[in-house]
């Protein structure tokens, strides 16, 4: 099957380097500490953070930083066929994992003892790069809340098919049985913080294929600090600075 | 015992959001007396509601309500099933209500929300109840192909009234679904007319274009608090969880009582205030009829 036509055009008509219209929206839920919403061309997740609060399960407590938990959960009518079993299965607990341990690199965890930080991902459209999509909610949301990061955490997919690198594959494109890797980086300080792949790749494409979805993340971490200083704003402008 | 008279005491000493946290029932007691909330609302009034038809394009047809900050967000996915054999013309609809932790601070991820399950059932039996879709419209071929409507709800955030905002959320998604085309193939099985085939006339079309479902009578309902005197028109959660005892009632558009319901609650209602809330239920019909139509008429125009 084609992926990249002749001319250069994909699927959907973007470019190889093209990323699909991403959208974001802070304080989506009122009753979180802090929320947002993002949207990666079809792809719509909703984050909401709750904490720091007191932690629920007493042995866990730890008394030097703060607890972070995080739950990953599809909605029943996010994919194309509707999912049975949205949160227990073996791929959403791998991403909550995964998106938890992503998070707890960049939130300073050692300035909240004894306490717990919730963060929930709900994923309501599901068209590829819902990790992605998740993680970058999930940064919005922190900072919507106030939690200490070192960082923002942003996240960026990219594909290799019909020899040529992707950025930011949708659903029908990750499905293809190509390679997929999932980048995740904290852009100031330019360190990777998330890195997975699946599927074969030769190993001099991946580093190409890897500085791709790296500037994918970075061009969305200029749209969430974008966003954040048009936030701040509003927020000054509702103190009456 | 001396609580009423301590709470006095200290209302002039301290700020307003240390009195709303520590004597929750007297700040509220002090708005009531004024015939106010603290949110500014008369008592039966309702909050701002919307309605937005096709927030979720990959659903046959969805709805996102907002009653204030409560949110609730519906979907319908559609898919053949052989109906049973008791009514082999009939459809079926699946109805389910989820509160993901996103929603609210007091549900845990792997313990439901003890408030889920309650207006999952509420929902299911008002809508079944209400006699809103004739299950006859869903079947296919007699005994061997019909509908199943899986109906998902999702609360994102909430804050007071679920079942109002719940409800309007189903009947809305309900009122957008379109039945998509389907055509039976040469092995008897359903399938799906694309827009490319559908020149192909080997194929016999069961259902030749996409439809809407016919709605026959709406369901809509109101929730409302009991507290003395006063009756509290959709609550917020503060005010739930402050004043515990709620009444809801849902009619349909022709003013039939579909569902009353009381679940305990320290304040015991009278017929008079019974009577009270199914008047201010019949006036906010009006209003969430209103706005459904407005909704429906803005997605036809699209």
């Amino acid at each position: 099957m084609e992926f990249v036509s002749p001319e250069g055009l994909r699927l959907d008509g973007r470019r190889p380097m093209e990323m699909r219209q991403i959208r974001a929206e802070i304080g989506a839920v009122s009753r979180a500490d802090g929320s947002a919403i993002f949207e990666m061309g079809n792809t719509k997740v909703v984050a909401a953070v709750y904490g720091p609060r007191e932690v629920q399960n007493r042995s866990q407590q730890m008394s030097d930083q703060a607890l972070i938990r995080c739950e990953y959960s599809m909605a029943n009518f996010s994919t194309g066929d509707r999912k049975r079993k949205p949160k227990g299965d073996r791929r959403s607990t791998e991403i909550s994992l995964v998106i938890r341990q992503t998070m707890e690199a960049c939130i300073m965890t050692n300035l909240m003892p004894r306490s717990q930080i919730d963060i929930y991902v709900q994923v309501l459209q599901a068209d590829g790069g819902t990790r992605s999509a998740c993680i970058n909610a999930a940064t919005l949301a922190l900072a919507d809340a106030g939690i200490p990061m070192r960082d923002l955490v942003t996240s960026c997919s990219a594909g290799y098919l019909n020899s040529t690198p992707l950025l930011d594959l949708n659903y029908v494109e990750d499905s293809a049985g190509g390679p997929d890797v999932t980048v995740g980086i904290l852009p100031k300080l330019d360190k990777v913080t998330l890195l997975q792949m699946d599927s074969k790749l030769p190993i001099d494409i991946l580093e190409n294929v890897v500085q791709l979805a790296t500037e994918g993340c970075k061009a969305v971490a200029n749209y969430i600090r974008e966003i954040l200083l048009e936030n701040t704003k509003q927020l000054e402008y509702r103190r009456g600075v | 015992m001396g609580f009423p008279d301590g709470s006095k005491d200290l209302s002039s000493e301290m700020e307003v959001d240390a009195f709303r946290r520590l004597f929750p029932l007297q700040y509220f007691e002090r708005h009531l007396a004024e015939a106010i909330r603290p949110d500014g609302r008369p008592l039966g009034k309702a909050r701002d509601t919307t309605v937005v038809l096709g927030a979720v394009a990959s659903a046959n047809g969805s709805a996102l309500v907002k009653i204030g900050s409560t949110t609730m967000l519906s979907a319908i996915k559609m898919e053949v099933m052989t109906p049973s054999l008791e009514s082999p013309d009939e459809g079926c609809i699946a109805i389910d209500f989820h509160m993901p932790p996103i929603c609210s601070p007091l549900v845990r991820p792997g313990r439901p929300a003890e408030a889920a399950p309650v207006v999952s059932k509420q929902l299911s039996d008002t809508i079944s109840g209400s006699g809103i879709i004739d299950l006859k419209e869903l079947s296919l071929v007699t005994g061997k192909a019909a509908w199943m409507a899986y109906l998902d709800v999702y609360c994102l955030d909430a804050d007071g009234a679920l079942f109002d905002a719940a409800l309007l959320s189903a009947v809305a998604a309900l009122s957008h679904l379109q039945i998509p085309a389907v055509s039976m193939n040469d092995d008897g099985k359903i399938v799906l007319v694309s827009d490319d085939d559908g020149q192909k006339q080997a194929q016999e079309l069961v259902n030749k274009e996409k439809r809407n479902l016919t709605l026959r009578s709406i369901p809509f309902s109101l929730t409302c608090i009991l507290h003395k005197n006063y009756i509290l028109v959709d609550p917020t959660a503060e005010e739930e969880s402050v004043m515990e005892t709620v009444v809801t009632i849902a009619l349909d558009t022709s003013g039939q009582l579909v569902s009353l319901y009381k679940p305990g609650g320290p304040v015991l209602a009278f017929t008079p205030s019974i009577q009270d809330c199914v008047a201010l239920t019949r006036q906010r019909v009006k209003e969430l009829k209103g706005i459904l139509e407005e909704a429906n008429s803005t997605m036809q125009v699209e």
